[in-house]
């Protein structure tokens, strides 16, 4: 029994069967991560008691012939930055390693409640900074297809535990491209949701006005289900969405002839990989024969992006990240003179170099004299981008562009030079500041046998029309599991 | 705009983090870097737009109903641990 090679629907369908038992499948889940991810290191921590438990009274449930959820007894992994009751909630860092919250955060509650079984916390960059999970204060999370390469980042231990096999669904959180870029780099699917479309109750905030909850899976049909389960209004998170939720799964099927997908020249433009340019253009001419409308558009701020975004997300991280000055959350380092200089100390030791370059960047944009001419000119050019999309959205209902301007790079390749690490979220940076969800799914290999991505955005909310087009394409183009 | 070292030194005061006088040569350096870039958005001419401090479409301004309810998370917390001991709060000018 291997994960890779079935979908949650048809574990749940084996299970109603009679032909397989929950427990097997968790059992066998810790034997996988027990083999695998020695090498992988997708995982920061697990719960392999309670999980067996789960499974057991699932499979009590099971025998007595009780309907079953949509998620039943499905294994599921948890990046480290939502919180779980009684387990430990690192983010990726060393100020959070003894750290156990009280409470667990809306998303994991609904999949729970949905049958799903949790059976661990998975890797991430520290407070989910990072675009290759290099960043983690603990290891390194290495990429399935290959070692050498980095699995993504920030949820890279959640794309990284679906691709090889150690859990079929995945949480991961998007600020910056965190779910999709991880998903892409490692050949499976990965949607950020609208802005408020998942509580972030229990998320631990990077950057309160981009983060957003998602899941990572290897099939649309799974991030469906999923994203069903966790999305919806909830009173615990005051930005959360009072709108309904459609019925992604009963809608994947819907037609898509006619759908008019628009292809944004800024996407492919110098930088990107001739290769993942063929297969993105091999994706195009896939919609073509569905009868698909292609029409080029324009998103004229898209170079303005990375630098409005990295202005953004530090100011709002230095301030998120005040909180952790080592009179709550358990690090506390010794200190003889004073309580600043217990805090100091105590962040000092804490925190990896990323997170201290991202909370001065974004304390200097904050700063007397600073404010209006980085963080405030920010927040201006986050409406033009958002202006970019209003207006192609007048023209078209879905947006087409690569995940990732290349395919997964080599371990320590961009660790010395953070703005080249930075420049790499291209593609994946434009749509949280615009709120708009988006998906990453699969749409090849590289000569190198290396995943590409392909992206499909949507307008605010329309997560239904986004995975029914990216259902169509996963079964048209051959890349179902 | 050039980072120097006393600019770091300065936002690392304000930001209550501590630099180790061998870092300030290297941040310095690498936050220039991505400040010169981030200058970019100055070929843009923004007067007269708004700021979007956050796209939010669909938010139920309510508040809830005033009951009281059993919550986890504090009194859980005082259940389980006797006395939480927490740093000197209060120091001599």
């Amino acid at each position: 029994m291997n994960l890779r090679n079935i979908t949650a629907d048809k574990l749940v369908a084996l299970y109603q069967n009679r032909d397989l038992t929950a427990s097997e499948v968790i059992t066998s889940v810790y034997d996988d991560i027990e083999r695998t991810d020695k090498e992988v290191h997708a995982f920061l921590s697990n719960c392999r008691e309670r999980a067996l438990e789960e499974a057991r009274r699932m499979d009590t449930r099971i025998a007595a012939g009780e309907p079953l959820e949509p998620l039943a007894g499905v294994p599921v992994a948890i990046k480290d930055n939502m919180t779980i009751r009684d387990m430990t909630t690192t983010c990726g860092s060393r100020i959070l390693e003894n750290y156990v919250p009280p409470y667990t955060a809306t998303a994991v509650e609904r999949l729970r409640g949905a049958g799903a079984i949790v059976v661990g916390k998975t890797n991430c960059d520290e407070f989910a900074m990072g675009s290759s999970t290099e960043n983690s204060g603990f290891f390194v999370t290495r990429n399935p297809h290959n070692l050498d390469r980095v699995p993504g980042g920030s949820s890279g231990g959640s794309a990284a535990s679906v691709a090889s096999g150690t859990s079929l669904i995945a949480l991961g959180s998007d600020t910056g491209g965190s779910i999709r870029t991880p998903a892409a780099f490692c050949g499976v699917v990965g949607i950020k949701p609208t802005y408020g479309r998942v509580s972030r109750y229990g998320l631990v905030a990077f950057a309160s006005s981009l983060d957003q909850i998602g899941p990572i899976a290897k099939s649309v049909r799974e991030c469906a289900q999923a994203l069903e389960v966790i999305s919806g209004f909830d009173h615990f998170d005051s930005t959360s969405a009072d709108t309904a939720v459609p019925e992604f799964v009963k809608n994947l099927d819907q037609p898509i002839k006619g759908i008019r997908i628009g292809i944004p020249k800024e996407y492919f433009v110098a930088g990107l990989d001739a290769e993942v340019r063929t297969k993105i253009e091999a994706g195009m001419r896939i919609y073509e024969d569905l009868g698909c409308e292609l029409h080029e558009i324009s998103l004229p701020h898209t170079e303005y992006a990375i630098a409005t975004y990295y202005l953004i997300a530090t100011a709002e991280a230095s301030s998120n990240l005040a909180r952790y000055d080592g009179v709550r959350y358990g690090l506390r380092e010794a200190a003889d003179s004073s309580l600043q200089e217990m805090y100091r100390r105590t962040r000092h030791h804490g925190f990896g170099q990323e997170v201290k370059r991202r909370i001065l960047l974004g304390t200097y944009a904050l700063s007397a004299g600073y404010y209006d001419a980085y963080y405030l000119k920010a927040l201006k050019v986050r409406t033009l981008i958002l202006r970019d999309f209003q207006k192609a959205f007048e023209q078209v209902d879905i947006i087409l562009a690569p995940t990732s301007p290349t395919v997964a790079f080599k371990i320590g390749e961009k660790t010395g030079d953070p703005l080249s690490m930075y420049l790499s979220d291209i593609f994946t940076i434009t749509q949280p500041l615009a709120g708009i969800p988006a998906i990453s799914v699969p749409c090849g290999k590289n000569s190198e046998n290396l995943p590409i991505g392909l992206q499909l955005m949507a307008n605010h909310f329309q997560e239904g029309l986004l995975l029914g087009v990216a259902h169509h394409f996963e079964k048209a183009g051959g890349f179902v599991v | 705009m050039k980072i120097s070292e006393g600019d770091v030194e300065y936002v690392a005061k304000l930001a209550m983090l501590e630099v180790a006088d061998g870092e300030k040569k290297e941040l310095a350096e690498q936050l220039s870097r991505i400040v010169e870039y981030v200058e970019k958005l100055n070929e843009l001419d923004v007067r007269g737009i708004e700021p979007t401090s956050q796209v939010v479409t669909s938010v139920k301004h309510a508040v809830r109903d005033d009951r009281v309810a059993p919550r986890t998370g504090s009194s859980d917390a005082a259940r389980t641990v006797k006395l939480f001991k927490v740093p000197k709060v209060i120091t001599e000018r």
